[in-house]
């Protein structure tokens, strides 16, 4: 057993208290002297070419202090994904979607804003929409982008093993079509932006960033503004599911509006607003054709992915990539075909959204697992530990696994469930599905990056405190990373003060996202502690006339072995090194990595730059309704290895709430589309669950020690939702019979099904 | 120019006159006249329940009620549930019970709570997911507001 003071805890969210009251300040809430409000014109059509705008009128109406539109930037392209940029802040020549930014206003007051959008006149030629990614790819189709040849913005095919090979050498192939809906990140608080630029030039903006750091850097890109002039400065955030990563037009606005009239400016998304335009799950058609043996043994697998990107790129590059890494690399499988295209359609763009690309490909591997299973009468949970990755072996796709509980994870719900017992006495109408998972534990180096950074200092009353980077988005890495600096420095998380996020006052982290904050940041600071460590003790030493090896600190005091009354506190070494030695004791941590393979493929992700991989299995028990086809969820059992568990409060957390957003993705959530509108951007009719809805949900922590994480740990937030919606069909079709391939599983859609069998 | 009406109001404890636009919502005139912005706009149509204060003993959507509406009114919101040092025995069970994460629900949810064991001291668990059902939360699955919740009906017995 490892001998922690901290790690390990379950230590109250540091920020509950200022939450609970309700002084918490979030982005919305920031009101400065003479601010304006902005709102956004944007476009009703799906697909057409701009004629004209007029904004003579909307900057004639009293209380209007600016009309921007793209006559008003550089022209500048972006993207998550520089060398594939094609959003421009405002479109000049066409509009993509229903949603696409045509102009933006400044006002007195917010009814105004909204009373000149309605002044804008803008001329559109309309053109022929695109709403279906198969149609869009045909040969002779409509072009979204005109500078491009296709409406397929990436393509890319790879190979690992022998394919036809490996089908030839299978007793069994079985082929099936997979296809996945659009989902809304839903984080209650919408996007929201406050920017105050004065004449000198100098910018400050408060934004709801899930990547404080790389939001300044590509705001300075976009709008062609020395990056010494930006600062970016998050206060609380409301969520985000990767809805927050990405340069919002709502930034730029912002940004141009408050320059152009000198006066502080927010922008607000309404809640149709940000179900329409920001980024939502990219869609997904994923073929399958697995070929096994009599034994249960995977022998070859193929996936041909159509990902629905949407207007634009985003992080749409970069989903298919994942697609195929999670697909390719969950089970010990040699041959393995992938080929995906991303493509354009006249709809909402997809984004990152929790599981990047991975919820689209488990939905269809593991629904594939239980077909063999079903094919070969074994126990689906047999199969996949016959097929489980192991610890400290690389893939055929080449992704080094180091730390690795996926068989513990599938024996953990196994036992919880007492799986082997309810399948023995299965009650009518009831059933039991599982589904496994793989998923960075860390982030990526995939697009050459993977910073983050920390530093530490004692001031002169011996106060000690930690600037990182990193951004808490409600997931507790304020906590986390405090506990982790705090076990080094034998002190209370709560004692040390902290700086997170601000641009200017902490080094930079490449953001929230990619499961990589504990594994990142969490490296940097605990390096940071370390090297501050180093530096008190030596600096006891000095003082006290003793050898560094025979002091230890013990609750803000270093002490000597044997000793405890010969010491000095925490404060007495502040005091002197700061008065007497003209010295701030500091330590300093960076993480980047880890090293990228010289076989890395940027294009498919083929030898993967993931530093840790996490695993975890669902376990879902059901009852269908065959009157009504509604499924109602009785028992949820998510196992998850993520290496040692910082803070066991918190990660069960983020495995409830992971669970319950794959529950909605499974079932009741879709954005539903008509020729590129959506029909449902508000909550009535787009369903979350509700605290009504849910089942009995258990968490179960897997222990393993990563020998690259702070203390051994992994990432576990964005593995959360990734098998739910498989564990809950393979429990459909346990309990009724139907195999439901199209997600979700609506009461209409099981009913039809049950009617159809 | 838009006619205002008058409004005089209690606010925690605090009595307000104000002329307020008839346009306006009570979430609006909490947060940008009285800057009360514990109280959050989640989707300001009445289906995420962040908007939720306590009007006249009854729990409600502040985005659904304008705020000509409430003359002569007791209103409490989230800043309004500590009283002394403390924190409310609420508010500390959502604390304890790890029940909050981004917290932009949690004024809702401390206030519906609130609310909810002020009209019946001992609810089922059935109950308990009645009361709430009209407050969405994202990031925590909802389970450790549950606890919240238990946690919460045990300290109000004891306290």
């Amino acid at each position: 057993m490892d001998n922690y003071s901290v790690i390990g805890k379950r230590i109250k969210n540091r920020d509950a208290v200022t939450k609970v009251t309700g002084k918490a300040v979030f982005a919305a809430d920031i009101k400065l002297k003479g601010m304006l409000y902005g709102k956004i014109l944007r476009s009703k059509a799906a697909h057409a070419r701009i004629l004209s705008i007029d904004v003579s009128e909307a900057r004639q109406l009293k209380g209007v202090k600016a009309v921007i539109t793209c006559e008003d930037t550089p022209l500048i392209k972006y993207s998550i994904h520089p060398l594939m940029a094609d959003k421009l802040a405002f479109e000049d020549k066409k509009v993509r979607y229903i949603g696409d930014e045509i102009a933006a206003v400044a006002a007195v007051d917010e009814a105004t804003a909204i009373k000149a959008l309605s002044l804008i006149k803008v001329d559109l030629e309309e053109l022929e929409g695109l709403f279906d990614p198969v149609e869009a790819m045909k040969e002779g189709a409509p072009k979204i982008h005109d500078h491009l040849e296709t409406n397929v913005s990436k393509h890319f095919k790879m190979d690992c093993g022998d394919i036809e090979q490996g089908f030839a050498r299978s007793d069994f192939i079985i082929e099936k079509t997979f296809t996945t809906h659009a989902q809304s990140h839903s984080s209650i608080e919408t996007h929201a932006c406050v920017a105050d630029c004065g004449l000198d030039n100098q910018v400050t903006m408060w934004v709801n960033t899930q990547a404080p750091h790389p939001l300044k850097h590509r705001i300075s890109q976009v709008l062609a503004i020395e990056p010494e002039k930006i600062r970016v400065i998050p206060p609380y955030i409301g969520g985000g599911f990767g809805s927050k990563i990405d340069l919002d037009t709502t930034h730029i606005a912002c940004v141009l509006l408050s320059k152009k009239t000198g006066r502080p400016v927010k922008i607000i998304n309404t809640r149709e607003e940000q179900f329409t335009a920001t980024r939502m799950r990219h869609p997904s058609i994923t073929e399958l054709k697995f070929g096994f043996n009599h034994d249960g043994t995977i022998v070859a697998k193929q996936a041909r992915a159509i990902i629905d990107n949407g207007a634009y790129n985003s992080h749409g590059p970069s989903v298919m990539g994942y697609h195929n890494v999670m697909f390719s690399s969950l089970y010990r499988v040699e041959n393995i075909s992938y080929e995906g295209s991303l493509v354009y359609t006249n709809k909402n763009y997809g984004g990152a959204c929790r599981g990047y690309g991975d919820p689209q490909a488990t939905f269809a591997q593991e629904t594939m697992m239980d077909m063999i299973a079903e094919k070969l009468d074994m126990d689906p949970i047999e199969l996949r530990l016959k097929n489980s990755n192991h610890p400290d072996e690389k893939t055929a796709n080449a992704v080094e696994i180091t730390s690795c509980g996926l068989t513990e994870t599938l024996e953990a719900v196994k036992k919880a469930s007492n799986w082997s017992e309810k399948k023995k006495t299965k009650k009518k109408y009831r059933g039991l599905g599982v589904a496994s998972m793989i998923y960075t534990g860390g982030g990526s180096r995939g697009s050459g990056f993977n910073y983050s950074g920390a530093t530490m200092k004692m001031d002169a009353s011996g106060t000690i405190f930690l600037n990182t980077g990193a951004t808490d988005i409600g997931q507790g890495s304020n906590t986390t990373l405090t506990m982790i600096a705090a076990e080094i420095l034998g002190m209370e998380p709560e004692q040390i003060r902290l700086i997170t996020s601000d641009t200017d006052t902490t080094l930079p982290c490449m953001g929230t996202f990619g499961s990589r904050v504990t594994f990142c940041a969490g490296n940097a600071v605990s390096q940071a502690a370390l090297n501050l460590k180093e530096k008190i003790i030596a600096r006891a030493a000095d003082i006290l006339g003793e050898p560094v090896v025979r002091l230890e600190i013990k609750a803000r005091n270093v002490c000597v072995a044997q000793e405890p009354e010969k010491g000095i506190a925490f404060s007495q070494i502040g005091a002197v090194s700061y008065s007497q030695k003209q010295e701030v004791l500091t330590g300093a941590g960076y993480y980047d990595g880890p090293e990228i393979a010289k076989d890395f493929d940027p294009k498919s992700y083929y030898a993967y730059p993931g530093p840790a991989m996490s695993f975890a299995t669902h376990l879902a028990e059901v009852e269908v309704d065959p009157e009504s086809g509604r499924v109602e969820l009785i028992n949820f059992y998510a196992a998850h290895d993520s290496g040692k568990v910082i803070n066991p409060l918190l990660a069960e957390g983020q495995i409830e709430g992971g669970a319950v957003m794959g529950f909605g993705w499974a079932l009741t959530e879709e954005l539903k589309f008509e020729n590129g509108r959506i029909l449902n951007p508000n909550f009535h009719d787009y369903k979350l669950f509700s605290i009504k809805d849910i089942p009995q949900i258990t968490p179960i922590l897997v222990e393993t020690i990563d020998p690259n994480g702070p203390f051994g740990a992994k990432g576990l937030g964005e593995c959360a939702m990734v098998s739910t919606a498989p564990a809950i069909l393979n429990a459909i079709c346990d309990a009724v019979g139907v195999r439901i391939c199209d997600l979700p599983a609506t009461s209409e859609k099981v009913f039809n099904h049950i009617k159809l069998k | 120019m838009v006619k205002k009406y008058p409004v005089r109001v209690n606010v925690n404890g605090d009595d307000y006159e104000a002329l307020v636009d008839p346009r306006k919502t009570l979430l609006q005139f909490l947060r940008e006249d009285l800057d009360l912005t514990g109280t959050k706009e989640g989707c300001d149509e009445g289906d995420c329940g962040a908007c939720s204060v306590i009007l006249n003993n009854r729990v409600v959507s502040s985005c659904l009620v304008l705020a000509v509406e409430v003359d002569n009114a007791v209103i409490e919101t989230i800043e309004g549930v500590k009283t002394g040092e403390e924190l409310h025995p609420v508010q500390q069970a959502f604390v304890d019970s790890g029940a909050i994460q981004c917290g932009f629900c949690t004024p809702g949810m401390v206030i519906t709570t609130k609310a909810m064991l002020q009209e019946m001291p001992n609810p089922s668990t059935k109950e308990v997911k009645e009361y709430l059902a009209g407050n969405l939360c994202r990031c925590t699955g909802y389970v450790k507001i549950l606890d919240a919740v238990e946690n919460a009906k045990e300290k109000l017995k004891n306290g």
